[in-house]
């Protein structure tokens, strides 16, 4: 497996596009979250700073987002916007292989088509867990910024948030794998993610007894929801079971790895 | 190991399209062994399915003795129908690539770089690479760790005249060194200089395979004409030795095995006969009008 990562490290070392724009996801990661912080700071105010006990503000927005607990599930569900980027990433570093041909010559130098694939797989963990560790930073900063004392209460969402790389990634790489076009597999990836399946969702919600939750990316969105108006929320969403859209995440990334696998093995290249 | 590669029916179908049909043959080790045809006759198609790129849709084979691996193909040194190399990298970081997957340390990049005149610019990224100097980096890339088996595919596609024949060279000084060399190409003349054994392939179909001298076997032509035409014409049919003979306009062809033709022996023969010739030539045939005459049979049927 090291011998995989030795690969891959060599093929994005000098790639700066690829440095580029993944630098500045990271960077997006705490200034998504600064900005909508300082809406915080707006909404709440000095009277929440001062009394965040009071029964009228927690009724309507909850516990202030920024401060722990909530913190980690606020920087979670700021950062879920942003996963779409890793997934570009992926797009573009897998596609790249079947412009250049590199994928043939890889194979030809005596790599064998699991193995390369495999080594792309390595890649999107090793980007999925430093977007990971990017977020529970910005966390830590914003939660020890707050005035409550730090606590482990809805860390769990942080490992969401990996989970929810992970299913934007590889779904495009699947995406990438059927395609083998950057430029259709980037816009097909991104119009399923951001619109299609967002419409989809809210069809099958109205229609199909909430089913809508259990789509590819949206199982792993709906896990990530934002702990603000929570009391509203109660009334409005019929949110399944974490556990649930848990499972099924995980079923898809599982689906995923299985379809991208079957079809670059059998595959002319 | 007896053979190098050995092909048993292998065909390929895509849609419709017969890329590939039954085509069988042994590649001996130490030989330089051309694979001969015509643009999209599946030269490529057939080195495809050898290294993994592409899967048969019938027949099997074996590299080395063995079955195909990831393993055997670290083994043998290959430029495939385009230099494919990551553009945003000089030549030196994307041989280390290769070498990477290969297995091998990194000593071996200058030597393969010099040996194709690119070492002054091993810096450099990929993509402002000439044609011909990508060509060269692919050669570089296939000799990377010294491999016993080379498989070039045109690998003069691109070359200047001069490169080209750097190249015929390299190949050459390689099989002397006992590599085995199997080379795709469309250029007869490339195979004539460089290649032991050949097999001819044409839609798909294999026409020939073994030794060059037995399968581009070389007849020479004896060419006479008389001013009577029509009485030269019956007197030769009389005589013996040759293998065929063929009226053309205001002269005839007569064709022998290579080197059996005697000038003398016709010319008396005439003259024995009452008829004095006006023209008399030893014409060698050339290679090329024995390959379209090889290729040529299945677009005729």
């Amino acid at each position: 497996m090291l011998h995989l990562i030795k690969l891959e490290w060599l093929k994005v070392k000098n790639y700066r596009t690829f440095w580029v724009i993944f630098i500045l996801f990271l960077v997006s990661i705490i200034g998504a979250n600064y900005m909508t912080h300082e809406f915080q700071q707006m909404i709440f105010g000095a009277e929440a700073k001062k009394n965040p006990e009071n029964a009228v503000v927690k009724m309507f927005l909850g516990n202030p987002p920024y401060f722990f607990p909530q913190v980690w599930q606020m920087a979670s569900q700021v950062t879920s916007y942003l996963l779409i980027i890793p997934g570009l990433l992926t797009v573009i570093l897998f596609t790249n292989e079947f412009s250049f041909k590199t994928h043939r010559q890889n194979i030809i130098d005596g790599f064998n088509r699991h193995q390369f694939i495999t080594s792309k797989v390595i890649q999107v963990i090793i980007m999925a867990f430093i977007s990971t560790l990017m977020l529970a930073i910005t966390a830590l900063i914003f939660g020890y910024a707050g005035d409550k004392p730090f606590s482990t209460e809805r860390i769990e969402f942080v490992g969401y948030s990996f989970l929810q790389c992970l299913n934007y990634c590889l779904c495009a790489l699947l995406f990438s794998v059927i395609f083998k076009r950057s430029g259709i597999s980037i816009g097909v990836y991104f119009l399923y993610v951001v619109i299609l399946e967002n419409i989809l969702a809210v069809v099958l919600n109205k229609y199909a007894n909430n089913t809508g939750y259990f789509l590819p990316v949206e199982s792993a969105d709906s896990l990530v929801y934002a702990p603000i108006f929570e009391g509203i929320q109660k009334f409005f969403l019929t949110r399944p079971d974490p556990k649930y859209l848990l499972l099924t995440c995980f079923g898809y990334i599982v689906l995923y790895l299985f379809f991208s696998y079957r079809k670059f093995k059998t595959d002319d290249l | 190991m007896n053979t190098v590669l050995s092909l048993k029916g292998i065909s390929k179908r895509y849609g419709r399209i017969q890329a590939l049909n039954n085509v069988s043959f042994d590649v001996p080790p130490g030989s330089v062994f051309g694979i001969l045809g015509p643009n999209g006759s599946g030269k490529t198609t057939l080195l495809g399915i050898i290294l993994d790129i592409l899967r048969p849709t019938a027949g099997s084979f074996e590299l080395m003795g063995k079955p195909p691996s990831a393993e055997v193909r670290k083994g043998i040194g290959t430029l495939l129908e385009t230099p494919n190399f990551y553009h945003y990298l000089s030549a030196e970081r994307n041989l280390r690539i290769n070498a990477t997957i290969k297995g091998q340390n990194y000593s071996d990049i200058d030597a393969v770089l010099e040996k194709v005149n690119l070492l002054q610019r091993k810096k450099s990224k990929f993509s402002t690479y000439s044609l011909g100097m990508k060509q060269r980096l692919a050669i570089a890339s296939a000799l990377l760790g010294n491999p016993d088996v080379l498989i070039f595919d045109e690998p003069t596609n691109g070359l200047d005249p001069v490169g080209i024949a750097e190249i015929r060279e390299l190949i050459k000084k390689l099989s002397k060194e006992g590599k085995t060399i199997i080379m795709a190409s469309h250029m007869l003349d490339e195979v004539e200089k460089v290649c032991s054994h050949v097999a001819i392939i044409k839609k798909g179909e294999l026409l020939a395979a073994g030794n060059v001298d037995e399968v581009l076997v070389n007849e020479d032509i004896i060419e006479i004409s008389a001013t009577d035409i029509t009485k030269l014409e019956q007197v030769m049919k009389a005589m013996t030795g040759y293998t065929k003979l063929q009226r053309e306009d205001n002269h005839l062809q007569l064709f022998y095995p290579m080197g059996m033709a005697k000038l003398e022996d016709v010319n008396q023969y005439c003259f024995n006969n009452g008829l004095v010739l006006n023209h008399l030539q030893l014409k060698r045939k050339s290679l090329e009008s024995k390959f379209f005459e090889l290729t040529g049979k299945v677009s005729d049927r």
